[in-house]
This record gives structure tokens, sequence and C-alpha cells, in this order.
């Protein structure tokens, strides 16, 4: 993540963060305390205006987003779409999973859900491409591609549920 | 007593209405409040027998101190770190925009046959921008989070350097160079830098005096304590010829480096902005509407030479900051609006010796505002269209 700050003379500061997906979050800093969130969806583009916050509300709002007053947990599915239809999932394995000391041969879960494993977060170690006589250890997480509903699939045969 | 005190209170009810108009039709105060002092004063509201604000000594007074705060608060702006920090951009922008504005007055000046000293006031009125105009007029459009607000800002900074030097120099071209006696002039000249070096050095190494006479949390004495330093020095200056407005930018560039700038800009913009327009509306109140007649041919000059000059002047400016050739162009109509700085370079020549300095000039700058600020809010808020009729009539590149 790039930020870039300059000086406004007369006005202010102004931070610019490049976002991910390639437009720029424009944030101007008034010398009174005033802040004006503007939105540039390309980097030659015209920036938008967004919102604007007092001084004690961006202060307030920025607590928030920093996550003060609340943690949003880890999530259990992490996924990215590949394009198309097409998921990257992780799915952790628990204690309780019913494929829990069978090798991925025996789970036979590529043949029953169409989605298969390309590799197996163990720790800190990344097994990359795991054969078929693979065990599956409590802990794992298993890093799934297929499609959406491969990969439903998959989890809740996974979860046992 | 009670006359002064009804006349006071007619100046802050106008500039009360003149504020409320212009924020309902989305025009800078600026002309307001000087077209506010007009109808109110002598020559117009006098003229129809109605009750009318005199050009009074305690007006004047007042108006005197909004020229001292708006160009402490230039001082308290102006950091010589940053002009240095981005000095290759900063300073070709500012050296294009003074060398194609500034010649560009003084030539219209000596065009009317005027001499040498008033037209290089004209060239001051018709060059520097201004920075409240235009910062104001960049948050409300939001222009202030892209890219041509840096170049626009960065040049504003460059003048408002350029104009302390300009104002030492010519105020004591006007106050002191009257006669045409060399001698006279070069005393004059003089005295304006010693007395500016001398203030420039206690600015210099005295930070740690300004900080610990600034280190009280009661607000009351901290802006008395301001106001208590700022007005006398400048005082003193005007008093022995030198300019009233350079010594307050000095003492603003001291409090500058205080470590309370911005507690200073906090507290005491209200205060700068209540004298400041009472600054404009002395202007207002000093100009007979039947003069601007009277200068009608050079003010259409002045406009018609001027706005393309600085358009252009803006462009390149923009175009040292690698901008489109259409950001360039925003840069260009965005430093188009004058007003308060070139209102103070006219109440600098109604001190003056000829009837050119006292009458012309200032109606003529007056006119050249009352213009100059609306038109260039105007082609602000409609920069596109500008844009789309300079690609009309030049062959606007193809880069954006």
């Amino acid at each position: 993540m790039t930020v870039y700050e300059s000086d406004l003379p007369g006005v202010g500061k102004k931070h610019e963060i490049d976002l991910p997906d390639g437009t720029q979050l424009v944030v101007v800093t008034h010398n009174e305390g005033r802040r004006e969130v503007f939105l540039r969806p390309a980097p030659d583009g015209d920036s938008e205006k967004l919102f604007e916050l007092s001084d004690d509300l961006a202060r307030q709002v920025g607590t928030i987003l920093e996550g003060a007053y609340f943690q949003p947990v880890k999530s259990q599915n992490i996924e990215t779409l590949l394009g198309g239809d097409t998921l990257l999932e992780w799915v952790s394995v628990d204690e309780g999973s019913p494929i829990v000391g069978q090798t991925l041969g025996e789970s036979d879960l590529r043949a029953a859900t169409g989605a298969s494993v390309i590799a197996i977060e163990r720790g800190e170690n990344v097994i990359p491409s795991p054969g078929a006589e693979t065990e599956i250890q409590p802990g794992d997480t298993l890093i799934v591609v297929g499609t959406r509903e491969n990969c439903e699939d998959f989890e809740s045969r996974v979860t046992g549920a | 007593m009670a006359a002064g005190l009804f006349e006071l209170g007619q100046v802050f009810a106008v500039l009360a209405v003149a504020g409320a108009i212009a924020l309902r039709i989305g025009l800078s105060v600026i002309p307001l409040y000087v077209i506010g002092g007009m109808l109110a004063g002598p020559f117009v509201a006098g003229q129809f027998g109605l009750p009318h604000v005199p050009d009074s000594e305690l007006l004047t007074i007042l108006a005197e101190v909004g020229i001292v705060l708006l160009l402490f608060f230039l001082g308290l702006e102006f950091s010589l770190d940053r002009l240095l920090a981005a000095r290759s951009r900063i300073t070709r922008a500012g050296i294009i925009d003074v060398t194609i504005n500034l010649p560009l007055g003084i030539v219209i000046g000596l065009a009317l046959g005027w001499s040498v000293v008033e037209a290089l006031l004209l060239g001051g009125i018709v060059y520097i921008s201004s920075s409240a105009i235009i910062t104001k007029t960049l948050i409300d459009l939001g222009w202030i989070a892209n890219d041509e607000a840096d170049p626009i800002l960065g040049t504003l900074v460059f003048e408002d350097l350029f104009i302390a030097v300009y104002l030492a120099i010519v105020t004591s071209l006007v106050l002191g160079g009257g006669t045409a006696d060399v001698n006279g002039l070069g005393r004059s000249l003089a005295v304006a830098f010693g007395f500016l070096g001398a203030l420039l050095l206690v600015v210099q190494y005295g930070t740690t005096f300004f900080s610990r006479i600034l280190d009280v949390s009661d607000p009351e004495s901290f802006v008395l304590r301001i106001l208590g330093i700022v007005i006398p020095i400048a005082g003193f200056a005007l008093s022995i010829g030198v300019s009233e407005a350079v010594a307050a930018f000095f003492v603003g560039m001291g409090f500058s480096t205080s470590g309370h700038r911005e507690r200073i800009e906090r507290q005491l913009t209200s205060v700068r902005d209540v004298f400041a327009a009472v600054f404009f509306f002395w202007i207002g109140v000093g100009t007979d509407p039947r003069l601007l007649v009277g200068v009608a041919v050079p003010l259409v000059a002045a406009v018609v030479l001027t706005t393309p000059a600085k358009m252009l002047s803006g462009y390149l400016g923009g175009r040292v900051y690698d901008l489109s050739e259409h950001r360039a162009i925003r840069v260009g109509i965005g430093l188009v609006p004058r007003g308060e700085f070139s209102l103070v370079i006219a109440a600098l020549a109604a001190g003056g010796s000829t009837p050119v300095m006292r009458e012309t000039i200032p109606a003529l700058a007056v006119g050249y505002v009352l213009v100059m600020s609306v038109l260039g809010t105007l082609l602000m808020q409609r920069s596109e269209a500008v844009d789309r009729a300079i690609g009309r009539v030049l062959p606007v590149g193809s880069d954006a």
C-alpha cells in the first residue's frame, strides 16, 4: 500500500492512498480540522467527494476503522475468485472432521465433489501438489480449486455437516 | 461618538448582507464587500442624501489592520523550507508566472503614458492572483483533491514571496520617491531594507522567544499577545515609511516556526476575516463609481489582455508539473481570480503623489478586481466549457 502525503499551503494536508482496484482514496485535512474524503476513479481522473467529517467525528470514525471497538474474527472461509466461476478456497480441517486420518485417495473427495486439493497448509509448512497417499491431519488447511458449487460441496463434506 | 458607532454599525450590517448574497449566488465575498462599501459610501448613498458611511479615519485604521492581518497570515503560511523542498517545480512555475504577467501590466501602464513607478504598480495589480478567492474556490469545486491543486497553490506560494519583496520596494518608491530626488529615494530604500533586514534577523533567531510568548492556554491572552506584537511592529514600520504589509508578513514568518502556527490559524482566522472585510468595504467607500466609467478603456484592455496571459502562464506552470493538457488548462483558469493583494497595492498607490496614483490606479484596480474576481470564479465553475472552447480555437493535444 502506498500513501502519498503533500502540503496544501493555506489549506492543510493531502493524503492519497492507492486502493487495490486501481482507484485512489484522497483525504484532505483542513487546517481547522475538517476532513474531506474523495475517491479518484483513475490516477488522472477527477476526484469525487464522498463525505466530510468534523475533527471530532473523523477521530471517532478513525478508531472504528482501526478496529478499536470491534475486531472482526479471522474468517473460516477465505476464497479468491480466479475468474469465471472458478474459486480458490481455503478449508480448515477440525479435529472432529470425518476425513481426519484418511489419505486424500481414501477420502475420495475429488471424485465426490469435483474440487481438487492443490496444496495443504500444515503449521508453518505448505505441501504443494499433495499426492493421493498424503494423510489429512487435524489442523490442516486444504487449499482447494473448483467451481463455487464444487467448493461448497467439498467444504460440507470436510466439516461433516 | 454616537454617530461613529452608528456608522460602524452600518458597515457591519452592509457586510453581513453582502456576505449573505455571496453565499446565495456562490460567488466570492470580496467583490460583494467592495460593492457594499461603494453603495453605502458617500458616492452613492451620500449622493441620494441617505445615511451613509463616510471615509473616516476610524474606518481607514480598521482597514489598515485588515491589510496587516492578511499579510501576517500570508507570512504564517509561508514556509521557506516548502519553497526550497519543491524548488525546481514551484520556482519554475512561479518564474513563468511572473515573467509573463508582471511585464504585461507594466507595458499596459507605459502604453497609457504613465511613469515607470505608476506602470510598476499596475504590473503588480494584474500579476498577483487572489489566494483567498482561489483557495476557497478550489475547496468548493473539489479541485483541492486533484493534481491541479499542487501547481496552483505552488504558484501562489511563489507569488507570496515575490509580493513581499515587491511591496518593500514599491512602498519606498511611492512614499519616498514622490520627488524625482535620487538621494531621497536611495535613503528610503536603505531605511526599508535596513528595517526589514533587522526584522528578518529577529524573526530568524527569535523562534524560542516567540514560542515562549505564545505559551499560554488562555485563548484571550493568546489572541491579544499576537495582535499586541504584529500591529505595533507594522505601525512602526509605516511610521518610518516602510511597508507595514511586509513587516506583518515577516512577523507571520517568525510565528510560523514557533510551533503555534495551527493554533494561531484556528483562533485568529475569524479576527482576520472581520478586519479584511472592513478593508474591502473601505476600498468600496473610497471608490466613486463615476471614476470607474472614466477608466473603462484601460480596464477593458487590462481584462482582455491579462486574462489569457494568466491562463497561458498557468497552463505552462501546469505542464512543469507534468500534468495533462486538460488539467494544465485548469491550472491556468484557476489562477485568473485577482483580489485582496491587487487591492492592497491599490491602497498603497492611493497614498502616492501623482493624480494617476491617487485616482486612476485605485479606480482601475477596483474595477479590475470586481471583474476578475467574478470572471475568475465563473471560469473555474465552468472549466469544462472553457476547455472545450479553447480546444476549438487552439489545437489542444490528445494526451488526456
